[in-house]
């Protein structure tokens, strides 16, 4: 294989690793603060193609621009779905919380997609701007426009939700109740609207992936469990301890997955994840970038 | 002396377990209170009962300040200007020593002051000046009971509750902790403290309640229980007799 | 939940509302009744709550009695209809393939049993719903294209034997399941349920029960996976793979009641007559309708129908 194919292999690893990152990020983020494990988070994803889907269609916006109806759609529709349904499921304690949550939101994927399949009916939706095929080409390799773009906001939202959570005190008040929702409350902080606040971003996070993908892949109804599984394999890779560390785990699987298809082939590319994710279950089972 | 906390025939359960039987205590404003008892016998369930982290209750009032706190979350009693200071610490594991003390001022009230208060706490824990952007689960014990010490404070408390604080900590840890109490008192914090030391807690206190099994057993000065038989010998380990060791 | 439905579990439901009367009834019910109506779609419908309450009554082994939440059950449905369909189109005897369908689920799930029973509560959901998309990625990527029977085969399709398979199947699946309740292994595997960790300091060999349940779970899961091979004319080679098989098992198990033995029954007669009924009137649209139908069971009813009919019981009994 040559460098400039090799090159070109890791660069595209990196492009879809950046929406694999964004999408894991908030499925991340709603496990580690609500302590709970959101099926339908892809279902969110799904969504939130939708919406830009529909933006590009009817105002003509480009997908990029589109970001700003499409993340306050869905940071909306995520506060919707906590007020009614997942606050009745975070009140519960460890593995009852667990194992209804799992349920709840598996319920929870099944009305979403049907819904989605009788609404957008089941065909797949693609977003073509007028600069598809474009790109740079830097020492013989490529890089569309398109991707390169989905690559850089995904860098830059990952930048500004680690300075939203560090240096801002709604941010900080997120990880505190991360880290203890008791002392949390003790301090001061209402933990029902931490909570809120979370899904919503979670489901913002899920919605920019989401267009991402509507400019790379294609979006149709059934593709959210695909997308919750992979961001559920990243989740574990990295380890539920860290929530941001989501984003890097998520370009590594990106880079694993382009190097394997390119190497051992095609067919494979979606199960050396899966294999990966077992492996680090059954043998590592606090991921890969967690300290304890 | 006002009364600053006055908790008023208070019962509380877990599930269909009574754990408090119509509790009632008052502290007024300056002092130190301690309440001192033996192993299960609610302390920590009073505790919690009164910073809002244990809901519903069974009945009783709890007022503070003129302010119902029976009914309110533990995040508004926060607000009102108790902090309590939880057994066993509780820190923000992995977050830094100084997302810590930043997080305790959360509150609107403490947010404004929170420099001047955070330069306090450095004045008063310097080892938390050197392991400020050090992970909050790498400080040793007595570094950590500082750093939770120092987070309730940075939410300016007019009451300031520990439960517990000088639990699994060296001798001159635990003396160091009730130097910064009786420091933090004198300086107008009025303190209500849980302690298996009931020596040093009564030492340190103006006044002391008994909890057994749930309900107040005795009540009085730090003074008159240090020399109580009854309390010396459940509480410290001998009565008059063996006093000597031959 | 726990002390009703061990109340419900190990009393034998059957028995204490139906007596030994009713159950003959039942069983000469659904025995004559199709015969007597013979029209395909009543043959077709009772076969359908048959192969549910087997999907059912299996998941509930693992999940209800066992307290192991898989979200992977799909997989054995699946290995046991590829499995099946394979040999059988390939000339060997149904009931042969048929029985070589159901062992290669239960070896498939020793071989993943071990492993992934590791983990602990969510990562084991996780874990088996990950296994399950393997399989059913791989299916789907290798054999894209839909099984149909054969000429000779469509010729001699019998519907009401295909009826009778999976009746019987679901007889024997309910019977297994009282038979573990009442056998030695029962109160080991019950106490899983309640508190591993508890289980495990009193002596219970965690690790064998756990694949007991797991074994029979997967034996009759694929079994019914079988069934459906054998009734099928044609689908799609991944079909029997999807979570879709799962999710009906759940929901099965959860509105009948989880971990009772009446409770896949109950729940499997009602989903199939409610689904068929909305399906008619609603479309697409009736999967949400159920969706909505287990968030609220799950969260506010976990006891399912069962429970809720003991409480009526209950509430005459006191008048």
């Amino acid at each position: 294989m040559s460098l400039e194919s090799f090159a070109q292999t890791l660069l595209f690893g990196l492009f879809v690793g950046g929406i694999y990152g964004i999408a894991a990020v908030g499925l991340s983020l709603v496990f580690g603060v609500l302590k709970m494990l959101n099926i339908a988070h892809g279902e969110l994803l799904m969504l939130g193609g939708y919406v830009s889907f529909w933006v590009f269609n009817v105002l003509g916006m480009d997908p990029f621009a589109s970001l700003l109806i499409v993340i306050p759609v869905l940071f909306l529709i995520g506060l919707a779905l906590d007020r009614v349904v997942y606050r009745h499921v975070v009140r519960l304690v460890g593995e009852e919380k667990i194992k209804n949550s799992l349920l709840v939101s598996f319920g929870l994927t099944l009305v979403i997609q049907n819904l989605a399949r009788w609404g957008f009916t089941p065909d797949e939706r693609t977003i073509q701007v007028s600069y598809a095929g474009a790109g740079l080409n830097l020492l013989g390799v490529t890089l569309p426009y398109t991707r390169l773009g989905g690559l850089a906001i995904a860098l830059v939202v990952t930048v500004l939700l680690h300075f939203f959570l560090h240096r801002t005190y709604p941010g900080k008040a997120i990880l505190a109740t991360a880290e203890n929702w008791e002392s949390a409350e003790l301090a001061g902080i209402n933990i029902h609207r931490v909570y809120m606040l979370t899904f919503a971003l979670g489901a913002s996070l899920a919605a920019i992936a989401g267009t991402m993908v509507i400019t790379t892949y294609g979006i149709s109804p059934s593709v959210g469990i695909l997308w919750t599984l992979k961001a559920l394999i990243i989740v574990v890779l990295a380890g539920t301890g860290s929530i941001l560390g989501a984003f890097p785990a998520g370009l590594l699987l990106g880079v694993v997955e382009a190097l394997s298809g390119a190497f051992i082939g095609q067919t494979y590319r979606e199960v050396i994840g899966l294999v990966m994710f077992l492996l680090v279950l059954i043998l590592r089972p606090q991921g890969l970038f967690t300290r304890h | 002396m006002s009364n600053l906390l006055n908790v008023n025939g208070l019962s509380a359960a877990y599930g269909d377990i009574q754990a408090l039987w119509d509790v009632s205590l008052e502290v007024n404003e300056g002092e130190i209170v301690a309440l001192i008892g033996p192993n299960g016998a609610g302390k920590t369930t009073l505790m919690r009962s009164i910073a809002g982290l244990h809901r519903p209750l069974l009945s009783g009032e709890v007022t503070f300040g003129g302010t119902a706190l029976q009914s309110l979350p533990a995040y508004r009693i926060a607000e009102q200007g108790i902090i309590l200071v939880p057994e066993g610490r509780k820190l923000f594991d992995g977050l830094t020593v100084l997302e810590n003390l930043e997080i305790g001022a959360y509150t609107r009230r403490a947010r404004e002051k929170r420099a001047q208060t955070l330069q306090r706490v450095f004045d008063l824990f310097p080892i938390l000046t050197e392991r400020k952007d050090k992970r909050a689960n790498t400080l040793s014990g007595g570094q950590q009971q500082m750093l939770a010490f120092g987070r309730a404070l940075m939410g300016l408390p007019s009451l300031l509750m520990l439960d517990e604080p000088s639990l699994g900590l060296a001798p001159i840890i635990v003396e160091n902790i009730f130097e910064t109490m009786k420091l933090t008192n004198e300086q107008g914090v009025t303190i209500f403290l849980v302690e298996q030391n009931a020596r040093r807690a009564l030492e340190l206190a103006h006044r002391a309640f008994i909890l057994e099994q749930g309900r107040v057993a005795g009540t009085g000065t730090g003074e008159a229980l240090l020399r109580n038989d009854a309390v010396r010998k459940a509480y410290m380990g001998y009565a008059p007799s063996e006093a000597r060791i031959t | 939940m726990g002390e009703m439905a061990l109340k419900l579990t190990s009393s034998g439901l059957f028995r204490r509302w139906l007596g030994p009367a009713g159950i003959i009834v039942l069983i000469l019910f659904v025995f004559f009744f199709p015969r007597l109506m013979d029209k395909q779609n009543i043959w077709n419908l009772f076969f359908l709550i048959c192969l549910h309450i087997s999907m059912g009554q299996s998941w509930n082994i693992l999940a209800g009695f066992a307290g192991q939440s898989s979200l992977g059950h799909a997989a054995f449905f699946g290995i046991g209809a590829f499995i099946t369909r394979t040999l059988w189109f390939d000339g060997i005897p149904f009931a042969l393939a048929f029985l070589i369908g159901g062992l290669a689920a239960v070896a498939f799930a020793m071989l993943i049993g071990a492993p992934t029973f590791r983990l602990r509560g969510a990562y084991f959901a996780i874990g088996t719903l990950g296994v399950a998309e393997v399989l059913r990625i791989t299916v789907s990527q290798n054999l894209p294209f839909i099984s149909t029977m054969s000429g000779p085969l469509i010729a001699a399709y019998d519907l009401p034997v295909r009826y009778y398979l999976s009746l019987g199947l679901a007889l024997v699946t309910t019977l297994a399941a009282y038979l573990l309740l009442r056998s030695r292994w029962s109160l080991g595997i019950l106490a899983l349920r309640e508190d591993e960790g508890a289980a495990q300091a009193t002596g219970v060999h965690v690790l064998r029960h756990k694949l007991l349940a797991l074994a029979l779970s997967s034996l009759f899961a694929g079994l019914a996976g079988g069934a459906f091979a054998f009734q099928q004319i044609s689908y799609y080679n991944d079909a029997p793979f999807s979570p879709l098989w799962t999710f009906d098992a759940l929901l099965i198990t959860f509105i009948g009641g989880l971990g009772t033995l009446a409770g896949p029954v109950v729940g499997a007669i009602f989903f199939i007559l409610v689904r068929e009924q909305l399906a008619l009137n609603l479309g697409e649209v009736h999967q949400a309708i159920f969706g909505i139908l287990f968030i609220l069971i799950v969260l506010v009813f976990p006891g399912g129908l069962v429970e809720a009919w003991e409480r009526i019981r209950k509430s005459f009994k006191r008048k």
